[in-house]
Parts: C-alpha cells; structure tokens; sequence
C-alpha cells in the first residue's frame, strides 16, 4: 500500500467544496487504496484551549483524544475528496467511532498524523466504510482512530453487514446540557469541520433536518469531557451515533462505572431515547 | 495524643507574566494542573482526600465553588470535599493553616493547602448602574415597567469594568500605599535593586540546581518561572524608570512584582498518618498568626506582618533570632526592607539576611496572588528538611486591606 505524503494538514473549506460535488462514477463504489500521511504537526495552544472550552473540557498540557482525531479530520476529507474516490465526505453518515489513546499525549508533542481508508463492505442503505487514523509521536503508535461512515446509496457487491448496536436501555440521565443555537458556529471554529448542515438552516433542509445539527464529534467530545478526570493513561472509547441533535436543544447525559470502565450516553431529556452511545474501556 | 500537621510536599504550575504562555487557562484550569501534579508526585490519583481548601483574589462569580470543581476535574477521587477561603495575598497560607488546624484538631487526617491565581482571566464586570438597571428589570412584572427600567441606561453606563488592585477605602493602589511606606522608612533605590536582583541570582540558581525538580510540574509546555531574569544585573536594574511614587520614586518595575499567572498546592497529613501511609514528612506547622492594621487612617498597608509577627513570637516565646530560615513575600522589595526596618525599630530585632528567601522570591518567581503562599510554604518546608530535625522557618505575607499573615514551619 503507497503512502502519499502532504507537506501540512489540508486546508478545510476548499477541500470540504470538492468533497460536496458529488462523483461522476456511476459503477461499484471505490475508495483510495493509499495512505495520506503528514509529519511533524504541531499542536496550536490558543486553538486547543478554544477546543477544550467548546466541549467541556479543562485546558491541561494533556490534550483530548477527540483532539487528536480533530486534527486527522482534514485527511478524511482529503481521501473522500479525490478522483480515486467515488464516495464523497459531505455525503456521508457518521455512524461509530472508536478511538484508542495509547499513552497521554501533551500539547507540546509534534505529531505524524495519517489516515487511510478502509473495509468497503455493502449495507442495506448503502456502503460502510472506516476511515483508520493514527498518530505517531517519535516513531510511538500514540492514538489510532477508526470512524466507520455509511455512503447512502453505494453500491458494494457481497452481502449486507449490519451495524452492531447495544440495545439501549433507558435510563435517567443525571445531567442536563442546553446546547445554544450557535453551538455548531462555535464548534466548527475549532474543528475547521465546514459542513453547513451544522450552521445553516438552508442546508440543515436539504439534508431532510428542520434545523441544524451538532456535529457528532462535539456530543462524543462533551460525553467524554464528563468523564476524563477519572480516566487512566490509556484507554479506548467506542460511541455510536444513534440519531442527530437538533440546535438549540436541551439533552440530558448520563455515566457510569461499568465491567471496570465506563458506560454512557447523550440521550433526550427523559433519558429514554439516546442520540449517542459510548462505552470506555482502560488500556490493559 | 498530640496530633501535628506536616507538610507532605508541594506542587505549583511555572509561575508566567500575566497575558503570555498561561493565557488561555482559567482558575480552574491552573487550579487543576497544580492538584494533578500534586496527585501524581503522591501517588493521589483516584484516593479520596479529607479536604482541599484553595481560593484565588480575582475570582469570576461563576466560580464560587472553585477548589470543589477543580478537585472533581482533577485526578483525585470526586468525593474528596473543597473549600474556597480568600484573604487576598495571604490566601495560600490561609488555606494551608485551614487544613493544618482541622488535622491537628482531629477533623482530618491528610488534606491539601492551595490558591491559584490568573491576571489574564480576571473578571471583566459591567458598571454599576447598568448592573443595577438589568436587576431592576429582571425583577419587573409588567412590560412598561420593565422598559422603564431599561430606558435608565446610558450609552456609558455600557463600558465594561475591569478590576482593580486598589484599596476601596483610600483609592490607592496597592503600588501607591507602598510608595507610602517606602519613603516614610526611608528605602533607597539602591537597596531595592539589591534586593530584587538577589531574588533573581537566587531563584535562577535553585532552579539551575535542580532544587524545584520536585516542587514544580509544567504547564502548557512551560517548565520555568518565566518571569525570571537570570542575567538581570544592578546596571539593568538601575536604569528603569520609576513606577510609583511620582518622578522622584524609588520602585520601578523591576523591583515590584508583575501581574502573574499560576497555581500552588501544598499536601499536609498528620505527622503518624504520614508516616503510616509512607510519605514523606518535611515541616510541621507549628503555629501562626494574623494581624491587621488599619491603614485608613495611615498604617503601613503592607506591615501587618511585623503585629502578626510580634504576637507569634510572644506566644511562643520565641525571638526573631531564632530561625534558620526566612521567606518574607516580596511584594515589593521596599515591602521587605521597610518590614525588616520596623522590626529592627520595634525592638524585635534583625535577621541575617543571607538566610532570607534563599531561593528566591516573589520579585524573580512573580505573584500570582492566592499562589504565592503555596509557594513559600512548601519550599521552605524543603529547605528546612534539607538542614535537618528542628531547623525552624518563619514565613511572612503581607495582603491587601492592610492584612499580613506569619507562620512558623519546623523540620521533622
């Protein structure tokens, strides 16, 4: 597999515009075989610190594991942008994540941030596929990302692959976070994710939504703020995006202590209906 | 059975000049930073404490329970319970003599002393009359009334409102009284300058020595008191123009501390518990004393120390001769030179100098206000340890509202 070196991480917008036309291809799904990797990218405190404070968390020379994936978000847009490409990112359904942090990374640290795309497999709806991220830190495996998009409408030859989904018991939240109207403006700030269905009204429509939508990487980010005190060095969280938040909005969220690491979830405000799930697992 | 507090150990974030490499950070986040570091030097993580008290000087509203939030975005287990006290300058040793007291009472076992205080996230508060207009109309019942409260606002009545370090009841800052002071007994420019660039020679040598290896942890990529100068000399010093006291005034910028970013938290246990639980025991706090003066009607603002000191001294009878060590907060140099004056005036006596703020002080490290106090306790604490069982230490911090706060620290 080739590996295709960028001198700096993409800028956002212009890529995000090729990512919005849609693919002349009209034969089986593709995907890019090759790997898109950047070196030596420094971390941006002022940006951070707007990061932390947009999701919840505290400004620590230790940065966020949904940091580190913010940071490859640029290289899934540049995969899912190209002409070796037939599905495009703006096109796309975040439906899980999951992500490993293999030792704490501070702020300070200069990383080798790569991407590839993965595992086209068929789906009722479409296509599935993972987008696999990892960071490098001197040579050190520190953080790796897999975040599995459906490409509705994609055709894929084999047989269907259905999502994996816990079912959801309800439960009673035991806090309540009111998201204000301009939450997806503030988020994309410190994102740079340009996608208009989360600041724009217009767009939020034509995407089937009466109004915006949070991005789905704020709520997984804001869930885990919650929690990461308590966390060890190293761990893994698994979420799965179970239906979208309109802004404004008021959700409830709840966490707990599960099989030695975490259950919870970002749910509505009775707890009953959950928009996201998350499971934290320590790094043995 | 006697029950005594000692101090554990300490942990503080780099102290920065306000507005730079800490901007980004709140309270809280300084806060947090200092108790994590804290945690993990003692292995803390995850063990629920008796209690921390921690407070700051600029303080948003938002944060009326401070320390209690930084202790559950902290390391440490959620249900260890959080006080915020606040006594200005002298808050970080409050905070320690507060967990102190209740371990020697028998209300605690281990606790942790702390204060935080960022000039780059200060309070930003709108003015009086628009606060009082908006109350006005929030408390409304009827539109008309509720415009009619509104209508009483003034295009600058709009400007926002900064804090201010001046004293409410003489408009002077805290400079200002200084200035005061320090002509009144006499200060020279020369001495301050000595002073100051003692603090810097000191600290930079503590700091080359590694003597903060295990006192500080680094913050934002930050691992130095970045405030210091190490190559700052008299000739440097001397041709710095002055800050207070009109054109003929003897304080500059150099030789009065900076606006300051940063965090100190100080363990204590009780001196069995300690022991038991395999940690290290560097200092006792034998005892302390406020004092306050009233600088309303001419006091020296920042010369509550040498009352408090006097007191302490008399109860435990004790002489000014009798430490080994000395850490005076530096305020101001002249702050340090007119209370060894009024010392030597009141019949308490001199001190050697050479054994005053051996490592440095405010002036080279900064004063991040609340913070200042963890500072000097625990690395006094260390020094006296360092010098062996029974090298006693006196601390002394001057506050605002014409307060000073003195504590007396033994090596176990």
């Amino acid at each position: 597999m080739s590996v295709r070196e960028l001198p700096e991480l993409p800028s956002l917008v212009p890529l995000f515009a090729k990512a919005v036309l849609p693919s002349l291809d009209r034969g089986p799904a593709r995907i890019p075989g090759d790997t898109v990797l950047v070196r030596g990218v420094g971390q941006d405190l002022g940006r951070l610190a707007d990061y932390d404070r947009v999701c919840g968390f505290g400004l620590s020379e230790v940065v966020p594991p949904t940091w580190l994936h913010v940071l490859t978000f640029g290289l899934h847009i540049e995969l899912l942008s190209g002409r070796d490409s037939t599905i495009r990112l703006a096109g796309v359904v975040h439906v899980s994540n999951r992500m490993r942090l293999h030792r704490p990374v501070v702020v300070t640290d200069r990383l080798d941030v790569s991407a590839r795309a993965t595992n086209l497999r068929p789906h009722k709806r479409g296509a599935l596929l993972d987008i696999v991220g990892e960071v490098h830190v001197d040579g050190e495996l520190v953080w790796d990302g897999v975040s599995t998009y459906l490409a509705p409408g994609a055709k894929v030859p084999g047989t269907d692959e259905q999502l994996a989904r816990e079912e959801y018991v309800p439960t009673t939240p035991n806090a309540v976070w009111r998201l204000p109207a301009d939450l997806g403006r503030q988020y994309r700030a410190v994102s740079g994710d340009p996608n208009p269905i989360h600041t724009s009204r217009l767009a939020a429509r034509a995407f089937g939504f009466a109004r915006p939508i949070i991005h789905g990487m704020w709520t997984h980010a804001r869930l885990l703020a919650a929690v990461q005190p308590r966390l060890p060095d190293a761990y893994a969280v698994e979420v799965g995006f179970a239906r979208p938040i309109l802004l404004p909005g008021t959700v409830g969220a709840w966490w707990r202590p599960d099989a030695g690491g975490w259950v919870a979830a970002v749910t509505d405000r009775a707890g009953a209906k959950p928009y996201l799930t998350a499971r934290i697992t320590p790094s043995p | 059975m006697t029950r005594s507090a000692v101090i554990v150990g300490g942990n503080r974030t780099p102290f920065v000049k306000a507005g730079t490499s800490f901007a980004a950070a709140s309270n809280s986040d300084l806060l947090t930073a200092a108790l994590d570091g804290l945690a993990a030097r003692f292995g803390l993580a995850g063990r629920r404490l008796d209690e921390v008290a921690g407070g700051a000087v600029l303080k948003h509203s938002r944060d009326f329970n401070l320390t209690r939030e930084a202790v559950m975005g902290s390391a440490l287990d959620p249900t260890t319970p959080a006080v915020d006290l606040q006594q200005a300058c002298a808050t970080g040793v409050e905070t320690v003599v507060y967990i102190a007291n209740k371990i020697a009472l028998g209300q605690a076992d281990v606790g942790v002393g702390a204060g935080v205080d960022s000039a780059s996230d200060a309070p930003i508060t709108i003015t009086e009359p628009l606060r009082r207009a908006l109350l006005r109309a929030n408390r409304a019942r009827s539109l008309p009334e509720r415009l009619r409260a509104l209508a009483t606002i003034r295009p600058h009545h709009l400007a926002p409102v900064a804090p201010q370090v001046v004293e409410p009841r003489t408009g002077l800052s805290m400079g200002e009284h200084q200035a005061v002071t320090t002509a009144k007994w006499e200060i020279t420019r020369q001495a301050q300058d000595e002073l100051a660039l003692a603090s810097h020679r000191n600290l930079a040598a503590a700091w080359d020595s590694g003597f903060f290896g295990d006192l500080v942890t680094g913050y934002l990529g930050v691992n130095r008191d970045g405030l210091l100068r190490p190559d700052t000399s008299l000739e440097k010093l001397a041709v710095l123009k002055p800050a207070f006291g009109g054109p003929d005034g003897t304080m500059t910028a150099g030789n009065s501390t900076p606006l300051t970013d940063g965090a100190a938290a100080v363990l204590l246990a009780e001196e069995g518990w300690a022991e038991a639980n395999g940690l290290p025991r560097l200092a006792r706090l034998v005892d302390a004393q406020v004092a306050a003066v009233d600088h309303t009607s001419g006091d020296d603002l920042l010369l509550a120390p040498t009352d408090a000191a006097a007191r302490l001294l008399e109860r435990q009878g004790m002489a000014l001769g009798d430490f080994e060590l000395y850490e005076l907060h530096e305020a101001f140099a002249a702050t340090v030179l007119a209370t060894l004056a009024k010392w030597e005036k009141s019949g308490l006596g001199t001190i050697d100098t050479d054994r005053m703020n051996v490592t440095g002080s405010s002036l080279a490290a900064g004063h991040p206000f609340a913070a200042t106090g963890g500072r000097i306790v625990a690395t006094l604490a260390k020094l006296l340890h360092a010098r062996g069982s029974g090298a006693r230490g006196l601390v002394s911090v001057c506050a605002a509202g014409g307060q000073g706060i003195v504590a007396i620290l033994e090596a176990v």
